[in-house]
């Protein structure tokens, strides 16, 4: 009974004083809403781009055949179209139709002959019934033999276009483009455009016909796989239908030969990015803990603004609960507004962010393009929440503050400031720093791709923030105290002694900041130590002359690389001494997806090729049946080879065991490599391709002039000298952080704005001393200064407070949360500069703040 | 130098007879209610007033605007040399460093700075120099008897004490007047008859003038003269 009359109270409150005060002061509640919009949506928004931007397998497929079902894989490497003879019985059935497909890439030339943009062809067997009057929309009946429907086909150097690709490169039917395929420049006609502009097709999309993708990559009968499409597909849903189809094709399907569920590879897909996608949400979860602290802050300031009033409630006897629910539910309706606001925010900023994704993705993962940004239902409820959850997390504090506002009689009495005693003990704090110590003895748990998460890590880090958060107050009052007696000016000493008192709400101004800069500065030293690390790596490693690549490819989508031939006539340069040539495929490894490379492993046994070794070849001795392979540290770290061993991976010729001979730096991806003699990669995968070669020319030879003559003998290749492939990497290096730099700018705007509503609150509950002040006559420029070295003071804390925890964060997030989550050791550098920068504006803003709140005070009173 | 306000040493060797405080006419209104209508007040030097009234009769208002803190709507202020008419913002601040001590009913001594600190910071806003001000807060110190509190902050003090500080303050930087709120509003009646006498006997040692403001006649006894206002009036003075 008391429940709902207290309920009813709180509401009637919210309605006639808390609703009231935000008609009176409507925009500092807008920004408030915005704030939790701009929270939400950074979370939301990047939830959605990177969906858009890695899940585009499923409508790949919808592109091809509608909906694949099944697809069909050799189980010994690429299929050839001669064995589909073997086939006849599964393709026999009415109930399915098979559908041949063979994947490649090419680089799309724009008019000055620059790559413009990577994309997947995909080759169709095009007289596929199911297929061609997808393409062309209209019917055909070959059984008619005055159809002239093989005219349709056309000659064989064209393509089809999806409309979002048309739509982007402004390519219309009939054009001629120029491709560079295989090493070797294309120049083909634009045979129509598929589907229709709502249709949502993938950008990255180019069809044609299957012989011809099959003679320009010079892989002459192979397919990929074999999509099952089912003819009734009114039964889709139906989970029994579908395994009663998939055990009637594997009755039938020969030897091998092997049956997977389409949606299986989209998983398998989904998970090779799970590490990256799981790092980029606890990212955009921290942007939203930085706007639960400005909305902390806000809250704060609005009910050290609403003292009196509470104040008065109080002394007419309303129950401490009643407003702690009052503030509560002003705080929920912040949330519950501003996630509707944060719903559209993130779907606009799922716009901007999704490129930039996909562009990540491309670069380490697999070729991928974006799709229609989506909100979907799961995407509001989860927001809502979010939205709700924080806000109220963030209103808690400000809550309890108002529930212990004393009755008017004792507010007249003076400044009067919260209790929050759990501030002022260390206790808390040292027991987190504990806790986060014993949180990094947890083990990394696997996730389903084969990427581990590092849990223990996470927990560490986040453990130590909030140490860090909560004992930066006794470092705030311990260096106002060791200030205090060299302070000895009026202003100095009325501001570094309201320091040294630290207040309770000057200790939650230090503490949200503090939150704020240990994440910037750990993230400034992960970046830091990852560019440094990279550049030692490619001082070591990139000793070649010339690296050869396929034109305009530079991520992972590139299935093609250069043609033996091409290869061989590289081999041929007269100013040659020797070649590098890499191979690369991707195999099964015991847990997910890893890279089976082949190298000459003369010249690197020579010593002639550089690497940074962790343990250098000689150090494992040999094992019998496996061959030897030397691996990429994230290889090793991932099968558990670091003290060497044998790992059994699973190659287009079946299991094969490879043993480490020696363990390399490499900084690629999370999946990892392992590096077998080049005559054993061609056994084990039946392919021929190289992915790229490097060039080590004969001393005294002009670099560069070679490298010009040969960008003209071949044009569908990349010729970069060393400088230009570091530029080229550490270019894709920047655009993989270009997410974390952008929250990292989110949080430090948000840090400071924190600070400037933070230091209002304070000076709102320090009113009275500053109307002492001006009584005593103190001028408006030494109230000035005064308040601004205040906020100098809390900032500099913070500053320190948060350097030495961001040290922590940094060591965490270098040395174990990139070790278990990505395999790689960084070396730990500390970008100095940077720290000094951040530690001179975060002064100069505290004092801007400071300076900026007695202003408007002194205005406003 | 402003025209509003003279200079008090470049004034000082003829105006010794001069009335400390003259207010004429003076009019404020907060919007359309008219809070004191044409005041008129004058203090000698070292001359203690009590002013009384009832709630509303424009007393905390009259108090506001002689310590500058409230803008006049018509009549003049001169307090010493000093006239508050159309004085500036920064004229105003001189003026409360320079000419005035106030002292609050609720003390308002600035919780964070101790005893001695609290009644050295006029001293430091006038940039007294730094010997003569610690040994003039030492002095006050033994007035008021709270030398064995100097290191103390205000929140470890009782009310007594800490209204001792608050008017040690208020003399520190040797003002011409001293504007009392109730100063004894927030103390036992002991304490308070303490107090009054401490103000008493430091107006007359430092012949500074004393405009007491309160509502109880039984403090009336340290003042000269007693000043009655109603409805933003001086009714009998």
């Amino acid at each position: 009974m008391q429940f709902f009359t207290e309920s009813r109270v709180a509401l009637l409150l919210l309605r006639k004083l808390s609703l009231r005060h935000w008609r009176t002061s409507w925009g500092n509640y807008l920004v408030l809403i915005a704030i939790v919009s701009i929270g939400v949506g950074a979370f939301s928004g990047i939830r959605q781009a990177i969906r858009a931007a890695s899940a585009n397998f499923s409508l790949f497929n919808e592109a091809v055949s509608g909906q694949s079902d099944f697809l069909i894989r050799s189980a010994q490497g690429p299929i050839s179209s001669h064995d589909l003879k073997s086939l006849a019985a599964v393709a026999a059935s009415p109930d399915w139709h098979l559908v041949p497909v063979i994947e490649s890439s090419v680089a799309l030339l724009d008019e000055s002959g620059v790559a413009r943009q990577q994309l997947r062809l995909i080759g169709l067997d095009l007289l596929s019934l199911g297929n061609l009057p997808n393409f062309l929309e209209r019917g055909f009946d070959i059984s008619d033999g005055n159809s002239d429907w093989w005219s349709a086909l056309g000659p064989s150097e064209q393509v089809w276009i999806t409309h979002s690709l048309a739509h982007r490169t402004g390519l219309a039917q009939d054009d001629r483009i120029e491709i560079v395929f295989g090493g070797l420049l294309r120049a083909i006609t634009v045979a129509g455009i598929v589907g229709s502009p709502t249709d949502n097709l993938p950008e990255d999309l180019m069809i044609a016909d299957l012989p011809s993708v099959q003679r320009w990559a010079k892989r002459p009968a192979e397919l990929n796989r074999i999509e099952v499409v089912v003819a009734d597909t009114s039964q889709r849903a139906d989970r029994e239908f579908l395994a009663a189809i998939e055990a009637r094709i594997q009755a039938q399907l020969p030897d091998g030969y092997r049956l997977e569920p389409a949606a299986e590879q989209a998983a398998k897909r989904a998970s090779m990015t799970e590490a990256f996608r799981l790092n980029l949400v606890i990212l955009s979860l921290i942007a939203m803990l930085v706007a639960a602290y400005l909305i902390l802050q806000a809250l704060d300031a609005a009910v050290v603004r609403r003292r009196h009033e509470m104040a008065t409630l109080k002394s007419l006897g309303l129950s401490a609960r009643v407003l702690f629910a009052l503030n509560l539910l002003e705080a929920s309706l912040i949330g519950l507004l501003g996630s509707i606001g944060g719903l559209a925010v993130g779907y606009l900023l799922a716009w901007g962010a999704v490129h930039l994704l996909a562009d990540t993705v491309n670069a380490l993962y697999f070729a991928t393009s974006t799709q229609a940004i989506q909100l979907s239902a799961e995407d509001c409820w989860i927001g809502l929440s979010l939205g709700m959850f924080f806000s109220l997390l963030a209103g808690w504090l400000p809550a309890r503050d108002a529930m212990q506002t004393p009755p008017a009689q004792i507010l007249a009495r003076g400044d009067w400031s919260p209790g929050f005693a759990w501030l002022r003990r260390p206790q808390i704090g040292l027991s987190l720093l504990v806790l986060g110590g014993l949180a990094l003895l947890i083990p990394p748990s696997q996730l389903a791709g084969g990427a581990k998460m590092p849990l223990g890590g996470f927990l560490a880090a986040g453990c130590w923030i909030f140490a860090g958060a909560l004992l930066s107050g006794q470092l705030l009052t311990r260096l106002a105290r060791l200030l205090q007696p060299l302070s000895r000016r009026a202003v100095w000493r009325i501001a570094v002694s309201r320091l040294a008192d630290g207040s309770s709400r000057h200790r939650l101004a230090v503490a949200g900041l503090v939150v704020a800069v240990s994440m910037v500065t750990g993230m400034f030293q992960m970046v830091g130590s990852f560019r440094g690390t990279i550049e030692v790596w490619f001082d070591v490693r990139f000793q070649a002359d010339l690296y050869v690549s396929e034109r305009g490819v530079t991520g992972q989508g590139n299935v093609n690389g250069i043609a033996p031939d091409v290869l061989h006539s590289l081999s041929m340069v007269p100013e040659l001494a020797f070649m590098d040539t890499l191979y690369i495929e991707q195999v099964e490894g015991p847990i997910g997806v890893t890279t089976l490379a082949g190298a000459d492993f003369s010249i690197w046994q020579e010593g002639r090729v550089q690497q940074i070794w962790l343990r250098a070849p000689g150090t494992f001795t040999e094992i019998v049946d496996a061959q030897p392979a030397y691996v990429s540290e994230t290889f090793a770290r991932r099968f558990a080879v670091m003290d060497g061993g044998a790992v059994e991976l699973l190659t287009a010729t079946g299991p094969q065991r490879i043993a480490v001979m020696g363990i390399f730096a490499d900084y690629g991806n999370e999946f990892g490599s392992a590096v077998v003699d080049v005559p054993i990669w061609q056994e084990w995968t039946q392919r021929q391709r190289a992915i790229n070669t490097t060039l080590y020319l004969q001393p005294d030879v002009a670099v560069n002039t070679v490298r010009d003559r040969l960008r003209l003998e071949y044009p569908g290749l990349d010729f970069r000298n060393s400088q230009e492939l570091r530029t080229l990497a550490l270019g894709i290096f920047n655009d993989t952080f270009r997410v974390t730099a952008a929250l990292n700018g989110i949080g430090i705007t948000v840090a400071f704005i924190g600070l400037l509503l933070g230091l209002m609150a304070i000076f709102e509950e320090s009113a009275q001393t500053w109307r002492t002040l001006k009584q005593l006559g103190i001028s408006y420029k030494k109230l000035l200064l005064t308040a601004g070295i205040e906020g100098a003071g809390i900032a500099l804390a913070a500053y320190i407070s948060g350097t030495l925890m961001g040290l922590a964060l940094g060591a965490i997030l270098i040395k174990v949360i990139n070790v278990q989550s990505f395999g790689w050791s960084l070396l730990w550098q500390l970008p100095l500069g940077s720290f000094a920068l951040l530690g001179i504006v975060m002064v100069a803003t505290g004092f801007i703040c400071g300076v900026g709140t007695a202003a408007w005070w002194h205005k406003k009173r | 130098m402003n025209q509003h306000l003279a200079s008090p040493k470049a004034n000082h060797a003829t105006t010794v007879p001069t009335p400390v405080l003259e207010v004429s006419a003076l009019h404020k209104a907060y919007g359309k209610v008219e809070v004191l209508h044409g005041v008129d007040l004058t203090i000698a030097a070292g001359e203690r007033v009590a002013l009384m009234g009832p709630s509303g009769s424009g007393k905390s208002t009259l108090l506001n605007c002689l310590s500058g803190i409230e803008p006049v709507d018509a009549g003049t202020i001169r307090v010493g040399h000093y006239a508050l008419s159309h004085a500036s913002e920064s004229e105003l601040e001189r003026y409360r460093r320079e000419c005035i001590g106030y002292i609050f009913q609720s003390f308002h001594l600035l919780p964070t700075l101790t005893a001695f600190e609290n009644i050295e910071l006029p001293g430091q806003l006038i940039d007294m120099p730094s010997a003569e001000r610690t040994e003039r807060v030492q002095t006050l110190l033994d007035a008021v008897g709270l030398s064995h509190r100097a290191g103390h902050t205000p929140d470890t003090m009782s009310g007594g004490e800490r209204q001792r500080v608050a008017i040690a303050r208020a003399i520190m930087h040797r003002p011409q007047v001293i504007l009392a709120d109730e100063p004894t509003g927030s103390l036992d009646s002991a304490s308070g008859a303490r107090i009054l006498d401490l103000l008493e006997s430091l107006s007359r040692q430092y012949s500074i003038a004393l405009l007491l403001v309160t509502h109880e006649s039984s403090a009336t006894r340290i003042c000269e003269r007693v000043v009655h206002m109603k409805d933003g009036c001086i009714v009998s003075a």
